[in-house]
């Protein structure tokens, strides 16, 4: 029963205060579209849609991957960025070159997913691959460097991803989403609050709570998969 | 959590930054002083091994997220659609 194509509701940012630096669009995305200001000579459509596919669809696994965490199946995730392409599409005239593109299209798919999506979510769906990326802690990493590799540490990399997408699948969505955006795509704090429309303060008390409570959660599958003995999951290995 | 060892900054204010610092959040010089403390604290290094694990699970675990190529094809086509059908309105 998911939305087929050009059969979603009606869309709107309105109330949605978005405020990505000048960014800021009106109303709906489509009346944005119309907004081309007067003292810019405007683009031919050929040209915007050819910088549009140029500049946005670079992005379409990041959306695609953070539409899988919202909506949590494939199908919905689709037609989430289906309609988040389009909307960026309709206001993408009005878009300012050397503002954050990224963050731009990561709004834009926030606010289709809360008009649209929300109230229609279906059961978690499980995913996740094999590969490892790459990936870098901050240079502060050094500081593990002593040699912490406690029981409970090496237990949680040997969880599979698709336990994590799990746990994160069961968390609240602002928690679960934040914590995406932080870790995932390495979004900085202003420009979470910016994705989630809301204050900076709000971004870190979720990302806190739900960090938490995502860790409390990875303890109990490392304990369930028989990764560590259940006397040590837990803050600190005390709890009895 | 703390060693009981007296440290310049105290183990709590570092726990609560442990996730500014994990994130890059934090100034230069907060930075330095949570590194030099995390240097001399076992427990608070402990707690921050911990919090970056989970945060680098977080990574390697939805970080490979492919979109099928037809959900591409599909957006693609439909903008070029959709300047198409402006350019034709116009003419």
């Amino acid at each position: 029963m998911c939305a087929t194509e050009g059969g979603l509701p009606t869309l709107d940012f309105s109330g949605s205060g978005v405020g990505l630096g000048s960014l800021a669009m009106e109303d709906d995305a489509a009346e944005a579209a119309e907004q081309i200001p007067a003292d810019v000579t405007p683009e031919s459509p050929e040209a915007v849609s050819a910088r549009f596919e140029r500049d946005a669809m670079q992005y379409l696994d990041q959306l695609y991957g953070a539409a899988m965490r919202m909506t949590r199946n494939p199908a919905d995730a689709e037609d989430l960025v289906q309609e988040t392409y389009m909307k960026a599409f309709a206001a993408f005239a009005s878009f300012t070159e050397g503002t954050n593109l990224k963050a731009w299209l990561f709004r834009i798919l926030t606010n289709t997913y809360i008009n649209a999506y929300r109230k229609k979510q279906r059961q978690p769906y499980q995913t996740g691959t094999d590969d490892l990326s790459d990936w870098q802690l901050h240079e502060a990493e050094s500081h593990t460097s002593r040699g912490l590799r406690s029981a409970e540490v090496e237990a949680l990399d040997r969880l599979a991803d698709t336990d994590v997408v799990e746990a994160l699948a069961a968390m609240p969505e602002d928690f679960r989403m934040a914590v995406y955006y932080a870790d995932v795509e390495g979004f900085s704090y202003k420009q979470i609050a910016e994705i989630m429309d809301t204050p900076v303060g709000t971004v870190m008390s979720r990302l806190h709570r739900g960090r938490k409570l995502l860790r409390a959660s990875l303890e109990e599958y490392a304990i369930e998969r028989g990764l560590i003995p259940a006397t040590v999951g837990g803050e600190g290995g005390d709890r009895s | 959590m703390s060693c009981g060892n007296p440290h310049e900054q105290d183990c709590s204010e570092v726990l609560a930054l442990v996730y500014g610092f994990l994130d890059g959040e934090i100034d230069d010089e907060m930075r330095r002083s949570i590194a030099q403390h995390l240097d001399e604290c076992g427990p608070c290094l402990q707690q921050y091994g911990l919090e970056s694990a989970v945060k680098a699970l977080v990574h390697r675990s939805c970080s490979c997220e492919i979109a099928p190529e037809h959900l591409r094809v599909q957006i693609v086509t439909r903008i070029r659609q959709i300047s198409i059908t402006y350019v034709a309105g116009e003419q």
